[in-house]
């Protein structure tokens, strides 16, 4: 075996290394930390034989590197000397393998500055130097092209128009374009028509609606309490404060400041009140028989994990039970910043249906407050009943209040949690807020509160918050983030395929003062996301999810923008932005078939509102969005993994959204006076695609059309049946049997994969 | 259906096997390249399983959603009757434990069972009345007195049997065998959900999440049949649309599509070919599932008068036996009102006249169709019931409040040992006093008959490699055969 090994070392590096020299931190320590840190890294209650790898002082000096016990077991037959352990589950690629085996015989290169990528603040970086001056856009593009380059590989040529346009409105209002705006974009030939139709997208209210979605999945944004009977909560005026605040370009650093602790500032209101809701978005368990004290620490602790997964991509929950097996963070770093956020005037239960304080009461005229309305309120103090023996209850705040933070007078004792546990704590030491060294400065100007930890967030020289934000960014545009794992940075995260151009982009959004939209701009505005989508065979199979960029982003449109953009091009969408969620078509029984609770659907121009504000029950979350990969909001998500199912396919054929946006956008074909199919399908196509069909395309579907339209006069009792499904009535001027064939032509185009694709 | 052309098919396999598409969410090529591969393993799940020869092929695992209560069904105990109205020592129940429901009551007098017990089979296995259908095969079951878990509320609990963490956001137990195992059934999902009320129509809400693919890919997640509307949603074609324009429009998707995927070359429009053309047989084959009206009359007045009502748990354990035989690996039944806060000796009784005889008919429809033996099938709630009463103690009427420390599960079929009852538990049936089993000893030994080694079957998330067991488990070897 150990042979065998050396034999294949060559050819198991070849595509690897390629000459280049083993890098410590790229290309050693993940292999390190994922096979070996479990046992000889950070944790020191599971330490084996006292080996710390993860330390570099400590490793060299327990002597296993320089006198070859490492490299021994590393290559040993017998079971009982192998590393890792035969028996250990801790996976151990032949390639990684020798991956180490080759950096212990060439003499364990381990610089005296080790620290992680990701915990060394970014510097900016000079733009890269590329052979092809002309291709370049901006600074994005330099270092995209430069890595090109260096594989052998060119961009792809630029989208062609349409396509282009349909990407951009898409990815920045969630929405396709209309037919104006495309003959319009198609028509204007000056240079800078482009950058003009960017900023009219940014410009655009469905701007701040779109961006909002991804914020909202990752603070878990509900309707609902999420435990048990999973009762009611009020936080849509949360939502409203969010669109508002991204479609007014808010800087970064405010946002995020507000939400962590607006409460806190020296010149708050009642908006910067509102923005904390995002830390009460979390989970509230209301089952009778809770002990309180238990769920306070799941609160807490659901606060760190978020700010961990948003702001510094950090699994900062793996040190609530012990310390972090792979990153340095101790368990007692986790409960300092856990101590933050332990200090809300709360209760452990809810208050069964309703708001749990602390909350505020909302004004009728929200969002346009006057001037006292605006100011700061202090929320009504915490009364707790106790009801059912012995169950404590705080009183339950109505329909028109928003739950907020606000502070104990004096802060609740925060210890170390034995095994995370509620009922273990470790009284040896109280533990004080604090953030964990590794991760950047802390400037004692700072209030040892939220506040200060919103600060430290936002302090430039902060080497996560800018570059986790960039990334996630970047993500959204090209499916995968420059860094793979937006959701991890830590040690067992994935290293950036573009470290460079990360850190330019983490630069340059602080040089921007935060200005997101700035950001958004530059992305879509270069040379990169304006290339074709297409890629040959060859392409594909040597970079599959185009981690090079040699292509421009194709992608499946978000759960929200797939029911959006039909009810859209079918003229179904009501376009009013915020107010209360609302509650549109559910199959029946839904909630009532395993709960105590019934679905009771709205009526009229409620049901076509975007996806955004639909009722969202965190037990049984809306089956058509989960269907197509949305985050269930139980606790803060940023990367969903999409599937392609079954379900899915029955969804859009058969649900009653897009049955009756089918039959709406017949209606709209048909309504042009004295056209024939090929116009109307033609248009429609266009509407629903971006593109006109091709002669063939179209002469199938016309065909089709033909088929359904006899079969439906022969049958006009089922052309009628499937007319009138949905509630807004159909116009009863047209012809039922066309009408008929034009909604499943419609049902056709809508089911189309360019239908729910970007290109 | 219209032949697809070999070009085609060379390409969608390629793509179907680079995406390596699991469960639902890539049953399809499976069939569509190859028709007799319904009745095999269609697709692979990982290519490392089983770690072992397996005792079981499929799981039928009849959840008892709200906490049935051990003293008054399986754990007897006959000199408790003289302790009637007498405090339970704290010695033996400490305060800290105790929900807040109860925890403030001023007593905590012993409330012994009301019902009446007997011993049944050849292994003689204590039995309360309310289950007379259970007892006649009862010696095809192992009775696990010992179970204990840490939760004390129905969520966190159901959580842990689910997922085996209080904390939602991790994958179901089916969803972690569908990932592992794959499917046997082309165009059935792997993992099913199945829900039903019991007589008092309350009780604990079934959240989605029980059946969820918390972290693995959602295509794992449970499929839940529904009583009401479509029993897969939006399953049928709206009104008016006949299935020959369905079988045209596809035909014409499919021709659109596959322009697209020779201009883009992305596999992944093979693979949205592919679920379409699933989602097409899914219209024919789950109509004919679901139809049991099909069984011969013996059959179905074995599972008794509510095996015809859709959504009734009768209905759903006879359901769950005809997608045993179509190759799905895990059904889950989840059955409300178990809940005997207020009136046990009334409420159990009512729950098991719901369930006692659907559920022995599939233990014995199973067995004579030779399916038992590796059909594992296993009964069990969140939690137990406390001995001492919450509310009013009378002669007829005591509530029992929930209790995490020891309670009943029993397992039949899939290579586990019948007529045994395993552990043993104090005089009060307040705590274990004899081979405790914990939740995530019990998931260990499910995997284990599944041929799965549970500390093996890994996901990898968040930077760390996690399991259903947690970093707990042992698989309970006494009870196996």
């Amino acid at each position: 075996m150990a042979r065998a090994l050396f034999i294949l070392l060559p050819f198991l590096l070849g595509n690897l290394a390629r000459g280049v020299e083993l890098d410590f931190a790229r290309d050693v320590r993940p292999v390190l930390s994922d096979a070996c840190y479990h046992c000889h890294g950070p944790d020191a209650k599971v330490r084996k034989a006292k080996l710390r790898l993860h330390d570099r002082a400590a490793a060299l000096e327990a002597g296993v590197i320089a006198d070859g016990e490492m490299l021994r077991r590393l290559t040993s037959d017998d079971p009982d000397e192998r590393m890792p352990p035969v028996d250990s589950n801790r996976p151990l690629r032949d390639t990684d393998r020798a991956k180490l085996v080759e950096w212990l015989r060439d003499g364990a290169a381990w610089p005296s500055d080790d620290r992680h990528w990701a915990f060394v603040p970014p510097k900016r970086p000079r733009l890269a130097k590329v052979q092809d001056a002309d291709w370049s856009r901006n600074g994005i593009d330099h270092f995209v092209l430069a890595r090109l380059e260096r594989e052998g590989l060119a961009p792809s040529p630029e989208a062609g128009k349409a396509t282009l346009l349909r990407r951009v409105t898409l990815d920045l209002t969630g929405l396709p374009p209309t037919l104006t705006e495309l003959d319009a974009f198609l028509g204007d030939q000056s240079p800078g028509a482009y950058a003009k139709a960017v900023d009219s997208l940014l410009d655009s209210p469905r701007y701040g609606e779109h961006m909002a979605l991804d914020w909202m999945e990752a603070s878990r944004y509900a309707d609902t309490d999420g435990y048990q009977n999973d009762r009611l909560r009020y936080m849509w005026v949360w939502r409203d404060w969010l669109i508002r605040a991204l479609n007014d370009n808010m800087p970064f650093d405010r946002f995020i400041t507000e939400q962590m602790a607006g409460d806190l500032l020296p010149n708050r209101n009642f908006f910067t009140q509102v923005a904390t809701g995002f830390n009460r978005n979390h989970r509230i368990n209301s089952e009778g028989g809770s002990i309180p004290d238990e769920w306070i620490v799941e609160y807490v602790a659901d606060r760190v994990e978020t700010m961990g997964t948003m702001f510094l991509g950090l699994t900062l929950n793996c040190a609530r039970c012990h310390d972090h097996k792979y990153d340095p963070i101790a368990q007692n770093d986790f409960y300092r910043l856990f101590a933050f956020f332990n200090a809300i005037d709360e209760a452990g239960l809810g208050p069964n249906n309703g708001n749990s304080p602390p909350f505020i009461p909302v004004p009728k005229s929200w969002p346009d407050l006057s001037v006292k309305e605006a100011q700061f309120v202090v929320p009504e103090p915490m009364k707790i009943k106790v009801v059912q023996t012995s169950v404590p209850r705080p009183q339950p705040g109505a329909t028109n209040t928003v739950m907020v933070l606000h502070e104990l007078p004096k802060p609740r004792d925060t210890y170390r949690l034995e095994r995370g546990l509620y009922d273990q704590p470790d009284k040896s030491e109280r533990l004080h807020p604090a953030t964990p060294p590794v991760l950047g400065q802390w400037n004692d100007q700072w209030p040892r509160n939220r506040l200060g930890l919103a600060r430290w967030l936002v302090n430039p020289a902060h080497p996560l918050t800018a570059r986790v934000t960039l990334n996630r960014m970047w993500q959204r545009y090209f499916g995968v983030g420059l860094v793979k794992t937006s959701e991890n940075f830590g040690v067992q995260g994935e290293s950036p395929s573009h470290p460079a151009l990360l850190d330019w982009l983490a630069t340059e959004f602080i040089r921007h003062r935060w200005d997101i939209k700035a950001m958004h701009r530059l992305i879509v505005t270069s040379a990169t996301y304006r290339q074709s989508s297409s890629a040959s065979s060859t392409l594909l199979k040597r970079d599959p999810e185009n981690r090079l960029l040699s292509r421009g982003p194709r992608k499946r449109l978000t759960p929200y923008s797939i029911r959006d953009a039909a009810l859209f091009t079918s003229d179904l969408l009501n376009g009013k932005i915020g107010g209360p969620s609302v509650k549109p078509y559910m199959p029946p029984g839904i909630w009532r078939s395993i709960s105590n609770a019934s679905y009771k659907q709205d009526k009229g121009d409620k049901l076509y509102r975007r996806g955004m504000y639909t009722y969202w029950r965190r037990t049984v979350p809306p089956p058509t969005m989960m269907t197509f990969n949305a985050a269930a909001r139980e606790f803060c998500t940023v990367r969903n993994e999409l599937t392609t199912t079954p379900l899915q396919a029955l969804t859009m054929m058969n649900n009653k959204t897009f049955v009756e946006a089918s039959r709406f956008l017949a209606e709209r074909m048909m309504k042009p006076k004295g056209q024939g199919p090929r116009q109307r399908i033609a248009e429609a196509f266009r509407r629903v695609t971006s593109r006109d069909p091709r002669k063939a395309e179209l002469d199938l579907l016309i065909n089709d059309f033909q088929f359904y339209q006899k079969d439906f006069q022969k049958n006009p009792k089922a052309a009628k049946r499937l007319i009138s499904l949905g509630e807004r009535p159909r116009d009863s001027r047209q012809p039922t049997a066309q009408l008929a064939a034009y909604t499943l032509l419609a049902n056709t185009l809508l089911n189309l994969d360019e239908a729910v694709m970007q290109n | 259906m219209k032949p697809l052309t070999e070009l085609h098919m060379q390409y969608t396999r390629r793509a179907f096997l680079g995406r390596s598409t699991l469960g639902l969410g890539g049953i399809a090529l499976g069939s569509l390249l190859n028709a007799q591969a319904a009745n095999r393993n269609a697709i692979a799940g990982l290519a490392d399983l089983t770690h072992f020869a397996p005792k079981a092929k499929r799981v039928i695992y009849l959840f008892q959603s709200g906490g049935p209560s051990q003293l008054d069904l399986f754990d007897h105990k006959p000199n408790l009757a003289k302790r009637f109205g007498e405090e339970v020592p704290e010695s033996i129940y400490p305060a800290e434990r105790k929900t807040t429901m109860t925890s403030g009551q001023k007593s905590f007098p012993c409330a012994p069972s009301t019902l009446k017990f007997a011993q049944h089979g050849q292994a003689g296995t204590w039995l309360s009345h309310a289950l007379p259908h259970l007892a006649k095969c009862i010696d095809d079951v192992c009775i696990i007195k010992s179970m204990h878990t840490e939760a004390i509320n129905h969520d966190p609990a159901a959580m842990m049997f689910q997922t085996g963490s209080v904390i939602p956001g991790r994958p179901s137990m089916g969803a972690w065998v569908s990932y592992g195992l794959g499917s046997a059934n082309a165009n059935l999902p792997s993992f099913v959900a199945l829900t039903s009320n019991g007589r008092a129509k309350a009780g604990q809400p079934l959240y989605d999440r029980l059946w969820g693919a918390g972290f693995l890919p959602g295509r794992f997640q449970g499929v839940k049949f529904r009583a009401q509307g479509d029993p897969i949603l939006d399953l049928y074609n709206p009104t008016g649309v006949t299935r020959s324009q369905r079988r045209r429009m596809l035909d014409s998707l499919n021709k659109l599509n596959q322009k697209q995927a020779s201009r883009f070359n992305d596999p992944a429009i093979a693979t949205r070919i592919a679920q379409y053309e699933l989602a097409f047989r899914m219209q024919m084959s789950v109509p004919e599932l679901i139809d049991v009206q099909r069984e011969p009359q013996h059959i179905l007045d074995q599972y008794g008068p509510d095996a015809t009502k859709v959504g009734k748990y009768a209905y759903n354990c006879l359901l769950a036996r005809r997608l045993a035989e179509r190759g799905v690996r895990f059904i889950q039944l989840y059955h409300r009102g178990w809940d005997a806060h207020n009136n046990a000796p009334k409420q159990v009784p009512a729950q098991c006249r719901d369930t006692d005889r659907p559920t022995a008919a599939l233990l014995l429809d199973l067995k004579q169709r030779g399916m038992l033996d590796d059909t594992l099938v296993i009964w069990g709630g969140e939690f137990g019931r406390t001995v001492y009463c919450q509310g009013n103690l009378t002669q007829e009427v005591y509530g029992r409040d929930h209790h995490p420390n020891c309670f009943t599960y029993w397992m039949a079929g899939g290579g586990v040992r019948g007529g045994m009852t395993y552990g043993e538990t104090d005089d009060y049936s307040v705590n274990v006093t004899e081979n405790p089993v914990h939740v995530h000893d019990l998931q260990a030994t499910i995997m284990h008959q599944l041929g799965i080694d549970h500390e093996r079957l890994t996901y990898r998330h968040q930077g760390r490699y996690f399991r259903l067991t947690d970093v707990h488990g042992k698989v309970v070897k006494a009870v196996l055969g």
